[in-house]
């Protein structure tokens, strides 16, 4: 009679996959944490290269712009078609703006400019950086004695930084305007009774905590993207993992990050 | 004094790449490493200059090392001009030693040394592979290394951009007296090139003389190398 064996089996390999999945995250962890920590470094002595800051800067803001107003005003204006008709027939009209904007400022901006920067600027980093290691030029700029992490890394990061809190205050701004042309169009709740409410669910507070989520997510997607890119292996199988992965930490970061800011703050 | 390397070991998991090399190059001159692929060639110059970590052993080092790779890895992003300065402008204890038009000054000259003019607003996608190579030539030498490390420089060429890469390493070794090494399986480009042939097999010496030694072919590991044969004490790895 055939000896059973463990090894070879289906769940043995489904064992093996997740350890591997578990072992990478570890060491992405430990990476980006190691890769963070030197950044800060560079970024506290002002040591960054102030052309490739601009680069990146046009990158991060610029380029990201369009797909991120495109996400935030068309999931506001779903959310205020849906709910102002319904708020206008049971008379609570006035409060429209109010719970828009209040949806809008604490986590729909973010989280949705977060997911389109991560899918347009995280890929494009990761893969960038990556390329960058499977063809040697890491290694080149290694030997002529500059240090990657400072010329890769700290422009890339602090533009994440820098232009996070521009894109969601934009992103913010088109969203609460697109909610109440919405607001208009499906019930008829007129701009004035749209805006004054508006006014009512802008909260200092939320406004803060906004800006420092955005700081905190734009460090961390460019932070991600370029530890994975950094860290990739292999030629183009390689590139596309690196990316894969960048995408996928950076989502689970930020929605970590959010839950960890909903409980210092809102808790 | 260039480079000294002293019973040198590098293993990566259970395989031992290099195992216990020891060798030396002296200041103008060059010494060619020749072997099968998957030999350790290029994982010697990777431990020369830094890139990876030595497990034992000694590596000496005098002066700036420079390295050229074997696909150039230019930086694409950055135009023939940028590329060649890069250093200069970027390396801490450099970064104000030079004035702009010092620097612009430099890249011309280095850019002239390997026959290229007119280039530096090029972007290496715009460049063929043989000026990409002389691009990767000029940036490696601008910092006026004492160490010039050759990763298969001649590899992908066609014949004549391989004697032009070839005439250009005897040029830089004469004109900086540099302590080279150039790792090839190209006969041409060691016997225009090197002074000195190390040739390994499994991580460990078999041969070392001058190219006229080698193609002498008095060992085994010679006569199996220079005739290109599948027959003799190198075995090569099945695919």
């Amino acid at each position: 009679m055939d000896t059973f064996t463990f090894k070879g089996t289906v769940t043995y390999s489904v064992y093996r996959q997740l350890l591997k999945h578990f072992v990478s995250l570890v060491s992405t962890i430990g990476d980006t944490v190691t890769y963070g920590a030197e950044v800060i470094k560079h970024l506290l002595k002002c040591s960054v290269d102030r052309k490739v800051l601009i680069e990146q800067c046009a990158r991060f803001g610029v380029s990201s712009l369009p797909i991120t107003l495109s996400i935030v005003g068309m999931s506001t204006v779903i959310v205020a078609m849906q709910v102002a008709g319904e708020m206008v027939k049971q008379g609570a009209g006035n409060f429209v703006g109010l719970l828009v904007t209040m949806l809008v400022v604490r986590e729909e901006a973010i989280i949705m400019s977060g997911f389109a920067i991560i899918s347009m600027i995280g890929s494009s980093l990761a893969s960038e950086v990556a390329t960058m290691r499977v063809t040697e030029q890491i290694d080149a700029i290694t030997v002529l004695k500059v240090n990657p992490i400072e010329y890769l890394f700290v422009p890339r990061v602090l533009s994440g930084i820098l232009m996070m809190p521009l894109v969601l205050i934009v992103a913010s701004l088109f969203g609460i305007i697109g909610g109440g042309v919405a607001a208009h169009l499906a019930s008829g709740l007129s701009y004035k009774a749209y805006f004054d409410s508006v006014w009512n669910g802008l909260y200092m507070k939320d406004m803060n905590v906004a800006l420092l989520k955005a700081v905190v997510f734009g460090f961390t997607i460019a932070l991600v993207s370029c530890t994975c890119g950094y860290n990739a292996t292999g030629g183009a199988k390689g590139v596309g993992e690196a990316t894969t992965k960048a995408v996928v930490w950076s989502f689970v970061a930020i929605v970590i990050w959010d839950l960890v800011f909903s409980i210092i703050f809102f808790f | 004094m260039g480079i000294e390397v002293k019973n040198l070991i590098k293993s990566f998991g259970k395989n031992t790449v290099i195992d216990d090399l020891s060798f030396k190059v002296n200041n103008g001159e060059i010494l060619a490493i020749v072997g099968f692929s998957g030999s350790g060639k290029s994982t010697v110059l990777k431990l020369i200059s830094g890139l990876i970590q030595k497990d034992s052993g000694e590596i000496i080092t005098t002066g700036d090392i420079a390295m050229v790779f074997q696909y150039s890895a230019l930086i694409d992003s950055l135009n023939v001009y940028e590329n060649i300065s890069f250093a200069l402008h970027e390396r801490k204890d450099l970064r104000k030693k030079y004035t702009e038009s010092e620097i612009k000054k430099i890249v011309r000259e280095k850019l002239g040394l390997v026959g290229l003019t007119g280039i530096e607003l090029k972007y290496p996608s715009e460049l063929s592979g043989g000026m990409q190579k002389r691009v990767s030539f000029a940036r490696a030498i601008v910092t006026e290394p004492q160490i010039i490390l050759y990763d298969e420089p001649t590899a992908g060429l066609d014949p004549m951009s391989s004697t032009l890469i070839e005439d250009y390493i005897v040029r830089l070794k004469q004109e900086t007296n540099a302590a080279s090494i150039v790792v090839t399986h190209q006969m041409s480009t060691i016997s225009r090139t090197a002074d000195k042939v190390l040739m390994l097999y499994g991580g460990k010496c078999v041969f070392y003389g001058t190219p006229d030694e080698l193609c002498r072919q008095e060992t085994p590991y010679t006569k199996q190398f220079v005739s290109a044969s599948l027959e003799g004490p190198m075995k090569m790895l099945k695919g």
